[in-house]
């Protein structure tokens, strides 16, 4: 387990190209990024820019078509890992909740800390429920739950096992303005208290305010509107261009 | 990592296990267990207990009869092929007593006589039978109660063959090896072999018997070797030409079928829910590596999930199956009682149970294969990119096939009819398939610029053309297994009707003469007994042929030549009896007054090298009379089995005086038997041939195969209905969400339930149509060679059955639609 360990996700150089019909499709090319832990992220930028890819790069679960990305522990910075080898220190937190829908509230809380053993994995659950304002619903399945509430359990079963990130796909598209706003309160209270790094993918400019660092990926290019990770070499240009095709 | 994941797989297991959808998937999983095992317990059962009645109507499972003894070297190789053996001789002679005579089949048997089935005899003349362990004592004789009738011998007498004396000891009742030896009514005496070999018949008289307890291979190998060693020789056996063959093949082939039918509908449902299960399986993996579990450890669970799933199946599977078991079996027993041999008996067989339950393991294993290798395809990706991978599906049909073939290799002994059933379900599945992407390309395409809810229907159904085309093969391939089972089932009910018609009486009058007929005529009636046929004819005796001499016409030795050196029964009649067809030539006018004409059976006339216009002669009470052959006849089964080698017509008794005898056949109820003594005892020349051991056996061996027959098909239909609602389980995501839509456009439910009803209708149809033609086709291949029965497709009644078919599963599936109809428009929209 990482998560009490300092530690940052490097994309080194990555490209990300894929074929559809015949034609080769380029998302992004030669892009450098870091992302540290105890930060927030934000990723935003028109649909089919390629945002989910470059999450799906940044946790590993795809191998990107040129360049690499790793986890790098700031405590011991010889040590490189393959980033699918630090899976188990990453969280998700997806636009439609994916609770399993036989299991109760407490119980889709208290999985991932089952799938690692955990003797005391109720207890546990039960306590993040009543963190994110759910101690009331602990019996209750997903179709008893409202959207709202399914997040909550959700980000709750994101959190419960201490990981070292989170990767959030559009965690408030399909919530409502009221709603939005206290999932967006508790997934960056939560992180943020955690310690985890925390990266968004959203449309939601108010979502990608809150975060300390917003990356635009828009026609290949990747922009830094704010925040300090980038490259030596791209902090030098006046556009703060991180990344172009 | 064990233990852990062994609690974990539990602990998923026990929360599944409440969902309807689990619930449903492990009653399915039951109910074909249970369906499988029971069958595989009841089939063996009943099997065994048919062989066993088998093996009691026929004495042994080999017979090879021959007219010369076996030398030690042919003896050592038919040890060689077989488990026993025991040797009979039989020698047709005259025994006499008293001044009377009478021609005799004497069979001589070795000790371990009977070899299978029951010898039984009485110790008084008509009294109790009793089943004995062996054949005659050296010195004793038996006799069966004809020909003590005929030779006035009683029991304790003694009668002398040769120079030897032997005791007349029992009254010979039943011979269960008789079936074997061909029919005949030939008078019988048994006694032991080494008196028989003492009195030193002429070896061309007699017939050396080898009763053999064989199994299948070395029924195979004894049958190869006598064609090449012996071929002389005759070989008799189970499958062979006896008259049972056929029904036993007939049983044996169905039971074949019906388990065939029952697995193919267990692969058709099982790959159903695979769909299901498929989706859901892979979701749970997905979410569970979002959570940071390994792709290894998810398999694993599923794995263990699925172990404990069965595993806890099971001593539900074994206590249901063994009751139901012991019901079946206890209902035939019941049923069929009969006190003159040990009925069905209940007996679990673990061997049975085992292979049984190892089958449907390894059906519902290779099913599962897809949903693990699912697994290996999810990704987290396809919750991000909210996209569900399926390249399992081609590699679920693939299973599919797979699962056939192996059913076909480890479940069928009947090679031939598995590939028969497995062409023609591929034959179904090709139909429906092309049918389903004809109907609905070309429907929608001729419908698109036409408005209404056809037109709508169609394009829905197109649009969803692959998940729509696997619930119509579901529901099309399950009413073809239907369709064909109800088919042959009727079929096959009708035949064994005929067969039970055909076999008429269980007493034999082989000569009565016509004050003892009418004496039995209203012996009959006082007893309320039925006299099936009665038939008369004069004794007459063949003395030339075209005016030449028997021995002149003919020197080639043959079977009938020999039985024409004696009288022979010519029967009278003016129209073609109803057991017989004219094969050549013309039959006789009613009161024609050209009597001197014959018909020929067509055997006789083959072995005696007759034509149609040929003269016969024949000596009929010191009266000499020419006849003209007109006509030749054959044997038609169905109308009785008292026939005649030579008819003439009914004018001809007013020309010939001779004294009139009769054979009959008399159906006696098992009490009536008793009443035969007081018959004998009034008319002691009478000759009788009690039938009721065969047909008793016979008629309650038909009556419980048509039972267990209509219990298939019952069990078939339950599982017709099981792979109708896995089809429509299997879409039934899909069918909300397609509805929770069409209710979005703002059609009222009234409107939607149209379309869902347009819908079930335009599968059924398609499902029909595939139906009804592999079934037609099935007929044609498989009703010749596997039943022997000549198909003549009932068109009328296949259209009914199989709407009566689909509309109930067009029931089924509409109630399905209201259901998930009757539910909010936000609860479908939620979904």
């Amino acid at each position: 387990m990482l998560a009490r360990s300092k530690g940052c996700i490097e994309l080194d150089g990555v490209s990300q190209a894929f074929s559809s019909n015949g034609a080769n499709v380029t998302l992004f090319q030669h892009l450098n990024l870091s992302i540290h832990q105890g930060q927030s992220y934000a990723i935003t930028g028109p649909s089919g820019a390629g945002k989910s890819s470059l999450l799906m790069l940044m946790s590993g679960l795809e191998q990107p078509s040129a360049g690499a990305g790793y986890y790098v522990n700031l405590e011991e910075t010889s040590n490189k890992l393959a980033l699918s080898e630090v899976r188990d220190a990453f969280g998700f937190v997806f636009q439609q909740f994916h609770l399993l829908p036989e299991l109760t509230a407490l119980n889709n809380v208290a999985l991932p800390l089952r799938l690692r053993g955990i003797k005391d994995a109720e207890q546990r659950a039960k306590k993040w429920l009543e963190r994110v304002g759910l101690g009331h619903r602990l019996d209750h399945k997903p179709n008893q739950l409202s959207g709202g509430e399914q997040q909550r359990v959700a980000i709750a079963r994101a959190l419960v096992f201490e990981p070292s990130f989170i990767f959030a796909d559009e965690p408030t598209g399909n919530l409502d303005g009221n709603n939005a706003n206290d999932i967006a309160d508790l997934l960056f209270d939560c992180c943020s208290n955690q310690g985890a790094g925390l990266i968004v993918v959203t449309h939601s400019e108010a979502l990608a305010a809150r975060a300390q660092h917003r990356f635009v990926l828009e026609n290949g290019e990747c922009h830094q509107l704010s925040g300090t990770s980038l490259s030596s070499e791209q902090k030098a240009s006046a556009v703060q261009k991180v990344a172009s095709c | 990592m064990l233990s852990q994941s062994l609690a974990l797989a539990w602990q998923f297991h026990r929360q599944e296990r409440k969902e309807p959808s689990h619930r449903y998937l492990r009653w399915i999983f039951i109910v074909l267990m249970v369906f499988i095992v029971t069958l595989s317990q009841s089939s063996h059962s009943i099997q065994q207990y048919l062989t066993g009645n088998l093996a009691s109507l026929l004495g042994a499972d080999v017979v090879i009869s021959h007219s010369q003894a076996l030398s030690h070297e042919q003896q050592r190789a038919v040890e060689a092929s077989s488990q026993r053996i025991v040797e009979t001789q039989t020698v047709l002679t005259t025994l006499t007593h008293d001044q009377q005579w009478q021609r005799v089949k004497l069979k001589g048997v070795a000790s371990g006589y009977p070899l299978q089935g029951e010898l039984k005899t009485t110790k008084v003349l008509g009294g109790n039978e009793q089943i004995v362990e062996g054949g005659p004592a050296q010195g004793d004789i038996w006799l069966d109660a004809r020909l003590m009738a005929s030779l006035s011998v009683e029991l304790g007498d003694s009668l002398t063959i040769s120079d030897q004396t032997f005791l007349v000891s029992q009254v010979l009742v039943h011979e269960p090896d008789r079936l074997m030896e061909g029919h005949n009514v030939d008078m019988r005496a048994m006694v032991n072999l080494a008196d028989l070999q003492q009195l030193k018949f002429a070896s061309e008289l007699t017939t050396y018997r080898y009763l053999i307890a064989a199994d299948k291979s070395q029924i195979g190998s004894l049958i190869d070797w006598q064609k090449t060693a012996l071929p002389a020789a005759q070989v008799f056996h189970k499958q062979g030409a006896h008259p049972l063959a056929l029904f036993w093949k007939r049983v044996e082939n169905f039971m074949g079928l019906a388990s065939i039918v029952l697995f193919f509908m267990a692969a058709i449902a099982i790959e159903q829910l695979s769909q299901v299960q498929i989706r859901k399986e892979q979701y749970f993996s997905a979410v569970c590596m979002s959570l940071g579990a390994s792709k290894a450890q998810s398999f694993y669970l599923s794995v263990t999930k699925w172990i404990l799933r069965v595993a806890l199946l099971l001593p539900w599977v074994l206590v249901i199956s063994g009751l139901c078991h012991f019901f079946i079996i206890d209902w035939l027993a019941n049923t069929f009682q009969d006190t003159a041999f040990q009925g069905l008996t209940w007996q679990w067989n673990w061997r049975v149970a085992i292979n049984a339950i190892g089958a449907s393991l390894v059906v519902f294993l290779l099913a599962q294969i897809p949903v693990w290798y699912g697994l290996k395809q999810t990704s987290i990706g396809q919750l991000l990119k909210r996209n569900t991978n399926t390249s399992a599906t081609w590699l679920i049909k693939a299973c599919s096939v797979a699962m056939l073939a192996l059913i076909a290799v480890f479940y069928s002994d009947n090679g031939l009819l598995t590939v028969m059933i497995l062409g023609l379900v591929f034959v179904c599945v090709s139909v429906i398939t092309l049918t389903s992407w004809g109907v609905l390309t070309f429907g929608e395409k001729l419908t698109k610029n036409v408005s209404g809810l056809l037109p709508f229907t169609l394009f829905m159904m197109r649009q969803r053309l692959v998940s729509k085309s696997t619930q119509i093969l579901g529901v099309g391939l399950s009413a073809f297994l239907l369709l064909f089972t109800l088919m042959l089932m009727k079929d096959l009910g009708e035949t064994m009707s005929a067969h039970k018609r055909q076999h008429d009486g269980n007493l034999l009058i082989s000569q009565a003469s016509d004050n003892q007929i009418k004496a039995i005529d209203l012996w009959a009636q006082e007893n309320d007994i039925e006299i099936r046929q009665a038939k008369p004819f004069y004794y007459a005796k063949l003395i030339a042929i075209n005016e030449q001499s028997l021995t002149q016409h003919s020197d080639k030795p043959s079977d009938t030549m020999a039985t024409f050196q004696q009288a022979i029964r010519l029967h009278w009649t003016d129209g073609v009896p109803n057991n017989n067809r004219v094969l050549a030539g013309n039959w006789w006018s009613q009161n024609t007054p050209d009597w001197q004409q014959i018909s020929v059976e067509e055997e006789v006339m083959t072995d005696l090298g007759l034509n149609m216009g040929d003269q016969l002669t024949f000596f009929i009470n010191n009266q000499q009379i020419t006849f003209t052959i007109v006509a030749s006849h054959g044997y038609r089964t169905g109308g009785g089995s008292i026939t005649f080698w030579v008819q003439m017509p009914a004018s001809a008794q007013y020309h010939i005086d001779a004294a009139k005898y009769y054979m009959a056949s008399l159906e006696l109820g098992s009490e009536q038997f008793s009443l035969l003594g007081d018959l004998w005892q009034q008319y002691p020349t009478l000759r009788m041939v009690s039938l009721k051991e065969m047909t008793e056996r016979f008629d309650q061996t038909l009556a419980m195969v048509t039972q267990v027959i209509s219990g298939f098909s019952l069990l078939i239909i339950l599982l017709a209905i099981i792979v109708t609602v896995s089809s429509i389980q299997a879409l039934e995501v899909k069918e909300k969400k397609k509805n929770s839509i069409i209710l979005s456009f703002g059609f009222s439910r009234k409107t939607t339930l149209q379309l869902n009803v347009i819908e079930w209708i335009v599968t059924g149809a398609i499902a029909a149509s595939g139906a009804i033609l592999s079934t037609y086709l099935a007929g044609l291949m498989i009703y010749k060679s596997q039943f022997s029965l000549t198909y003549q497709p009932n068109f009328v009644w296949l259209a009914l059955t199989v709407t009566i078919i689909l509309l109930a599963v067009i029931a089924i599936g509409v109630q399905a639609s209201k259901q998930s109809l009757s539910s909010s428009i936000r609860d479908l929209l939620a979904e």
